[in-house]
């Protein structure tokens, strides 16, 4: 009898259940409710999780043993629907789901929104997969006095309801032990969207309820200063001001200084060249690692001792602006103008993302609506934004001459993007969507999510810029050896020289610019502090650099992303624009002598 | 009595893009002329039936539907009918 219980125990939970392939689980949810976090916790990878819909727009897959079951876990970008007209981020989500891409679907849903994530669940019974409910930030919906009775909801639905707060591991447990529970929901089949929303709004009108909480929150406070244009409109200059003081001057003047100065200057540089003078015995390999175009004295000190301490200063003060939701709130106010230059409101995300980094901010257009907002704004990040490496050393460069000068820069730019989108606007066929953007509580950024993000984004900028840094160091140390840096000087003369007035040596940073930007800004940085441009050279000089060629890696998004056509067009494109300008600028800084 | 009935809705039933920041109603009906506005917005939960509470009307038009908060255009805000609650 015993040997019996045993044995039965002991079929019934292995240690490892074998399969052919480990069983795939979707996070399918509304935008911004928590789906990150949750894979996040289920896989132990960090994916970035922000407040604001549209953080995830592609797959991302970790693995999670739980119980004893391998699963592939995916992260999918968030969805208002699956049926009907949907952005390129959804249609991505719905293609998991059509093709069979997941044997069991998570459905994170926000407690406080119900209505519309049971919108989501009579869509996704129609895929007829194993489903699960889980109801994340129920600490909130408390907090708003709305509760919602899981019990009722589970027996309406037939799937296991799981209630919990992601963020802190709540509830986490709870799902990993329903995970064998799920099933595929037991609700009738609606043939139209205003099905689902009938149907999701009578059955929240039955589990949930809202008690009527007057207390005055900060938080509603805070967002209706974020919102109207009273108050909204200095608030961003505060923020703005703020940004400036912490990136520019604190992360591009200050510890660009000490790293420089001190880290590199006294240590590693001087180190370097003397181990090797005695360790090489060739003069050019010795030229090769710590020259004028060294690997270490150049490669190394501009990514490390200039753009790094910016990147980093400028993604934890960026990070801090996702985390609270403020970001979609300009779109409000950026409505209008956006509209002149055939986009809407929605279009700030990708175009503020972009100050942090183009190629990301690239993918992100997918959340708008059609492919010709999306050509457009991909055209605009890579005519006109500059990343935040670049931003920074902008700020640095200017910063130490003249607020005009940064105005200046600034207007410059966005007046030629405003220029180049309406063009675009009317040039390009399609249409322009409506403005229709869901705006995200304002909540204080949870300091844990800050460090891992900046942390996260810090580590990739190093894997991404610093291998290019070095061959590009190594590229100008051989164009120096073999006399074509001379040469590509020479013949960019009647550009650099005549059209733009700079010095001739500005030639080759432009060669640097075009693998990319922030390295040819970071050379124009150590150009303009050793003295060789004048305050309107160096403005002319970065105007240049702002609207030049995306960097590569933005280069290949595009290609990726809409095909090797626009890519080379869009460089074909944005070469001389940036150069006319440059040189349009140049032409009015002369004629009036202006300096700065 | 009917017309009278229907005097009484027509008074209350206003275009979003016609109301004040403060005023409560619940949606009345989208206008179906461009079929994706309504999808878009049925899918973000302005069905019919739901609460509404405008906050804002300019430079953009703000409102809360149920538990969401929506930023539009004028004239997507033409296109959603509401029933003002009598306050």
């Amino acid at each position: 009898m015993a040997c019996r219980i045993v044995r039965e125990r002991a079929s019934s939970v292995p240690l490892l259940k074998l399969r052919a392939r480990p069983l795939r689980l979707a996070l399918v949810g509304n935008p911004n409710v928590g789906k990150s976090v949750v894979f996040g916790r289920l896989t132990g990878q960090y994916v970035t999780v922000s407040n604001y819909p549209g953080t995830t727009v592609a797959v991302s897959t970790g693995r999670a043993l739980i119980g004893a079951e391998v699963f592939d876990v995916i992260d999918t970008p968030g969805v208002n629907g699956l049926e009907g007209t949907l952005t390129e981020d959804e249609r991505i989500t719905e293609q998991v789901l059509a093709t069979g891409g997941a044997d069991l679907i998570v459905q994170v849903a926000d407690a406080r929104n119900i209505r519309r994530a049971l919108m989501l669940t009579s869509q996704i019974a129609a895929f007829g997969i194993p489903t699960i409910l889980a109801l994340n930030m129920t600490d909130e919906a408390w907090a708003r006095g709305i509760s919602v009775d899981a019990d009722a909801l589970a027996e309406e639905l037939g799937v296991p309801v799981i209630e919990m707060v992601a963020v802190e591991g709540r509830g986490l447990r709870e799902l990993r032990d329903a995970l064998p529970r799920a099933t595929v929901p037991s609700i009738a089949i609606h043939p139209t969207l205003t099905n689902h929303a009938e149907w999701a709004h009578e059955l929240t009108g039955r589990v949930r309820r809202v008690s009527a909480l007057s207390r005055f929150r900060v938080q509603e406070w805070l967002s209706r200063l974020t919102r109207e244009p009273a108050t909204g409109i200095p608030l961003l200059g505060v923020v703005l001001y703020l940004f400036y003081l912490f990136v520019g001057v604190f992360g591009a003047q200050t510890l660009v200084r000490l790293l420089e100065t001190y880290v590199f200057g006294r240590g590693i540089n001087p180190a370097s060249i003397w181990l090797a003078n005695h360790l090489i015995p060739f003069a050019w390999g010795r030229d090769f690692l710590v020259g004028e175009y060294g690997l270490v004295t150049m490669g190394v000190t501009y990514a490390i001792a200039i753009v790094l301490p910016v990147v980093a200063t400028f993604f934890l003060m960026f990070g801090f602006l996702e985390d609270s939701g403020y970001i979609p709130r300009l779109a409000i106010f950026s409505d209008r103008l956006f509209r002149t230059m055939g986009l809407n409101g929605k279009a700030v995300l990708p175009m503020v993302l972009g100050l942090g980094c183009d190629t990301m901010a690239t993918m992100t257009t997918r959340i708008l609506a059609t492919p010709k907002e999306r050509l457009i704004a991909i055209l605009l990040l890579a005519l006109g934004i500059p990343c935040s490496a670049q931003l920074a050393t902008i700020m640095g460069i200017l910063g130490g001459i003249s607020f005009a000068a940064l105005l200046t820069l600034f207007g410059v730019v966005l007046g030629q993007m405003i220029l180049v989108g309406w063009l675009a606007a009317r040039a390009l066929k399609g249409e322009r969507s409506e403005f229709i953007l869901e705006l995200p509580p304002i909540r204080w950024p949870r300091f844990g999510n800050l460090l891992t993000k900046t942390r996260a984004r810090v580590w990739w900028y190093l894997g991404e810029a610093v291998p290019l840094f070095l061959i590009g160091t190594a590229l100008l140390f051989v164009l120096d050896r073999i006399g074509a840096l001379v040469l590509i000087s020479r013949a960019g003369e009647p550009v650099v020289t005549r059209l733009l007035g700079l010095p001739a040596s500005t030639a080759q940073i432009f060669v640097m610019g075009f693998l990319r930007r922030d390295y040819g800004a970071a050379g124009l940085f150590q150009l303009a502090r050793a003295g060789q441009l004048t305050g309107a050279q160096s403005v002319v000089a970065l105007t240049v650099m702002t609207l030049f060629v995306p960097c590569v890696a933005n280069f290949l998004m595009i290609v990726k992303e809409r095909g090797t056509r626009v890519g080379l067009s869009i460089l074909g494109f944005i070469t001389p624009v940036s150069v006319l300008t440059g040189a349009g600028l140049n032409y009015v800084l002369t004629a009036f002598g202006i300096r700065f | 009595m009917c017309s009278l009935h229907l005097a009484y809705v027509s008074k209350h039933r206003r275009p979003l893009s016609d109301l004040r920041p403060g005023d409560r109603g619940v949606v009345a009906r989208l206008d179906q002329q461009d079929a994706s506005r309504a999808d878009r917005l049925l899918a973000l939960g302005v069905t019919r039936g739901a609460t509404i509470v405008v906050l804002q009307m300019f430079p953009g038009i703000v409102f809360q539907c149920d538990q969401t908060e929506l930023a539009i255009e004028r004239a997507v805000a033409s296109a959603i009918l509401v029933d003002l609650a009598s306050s």
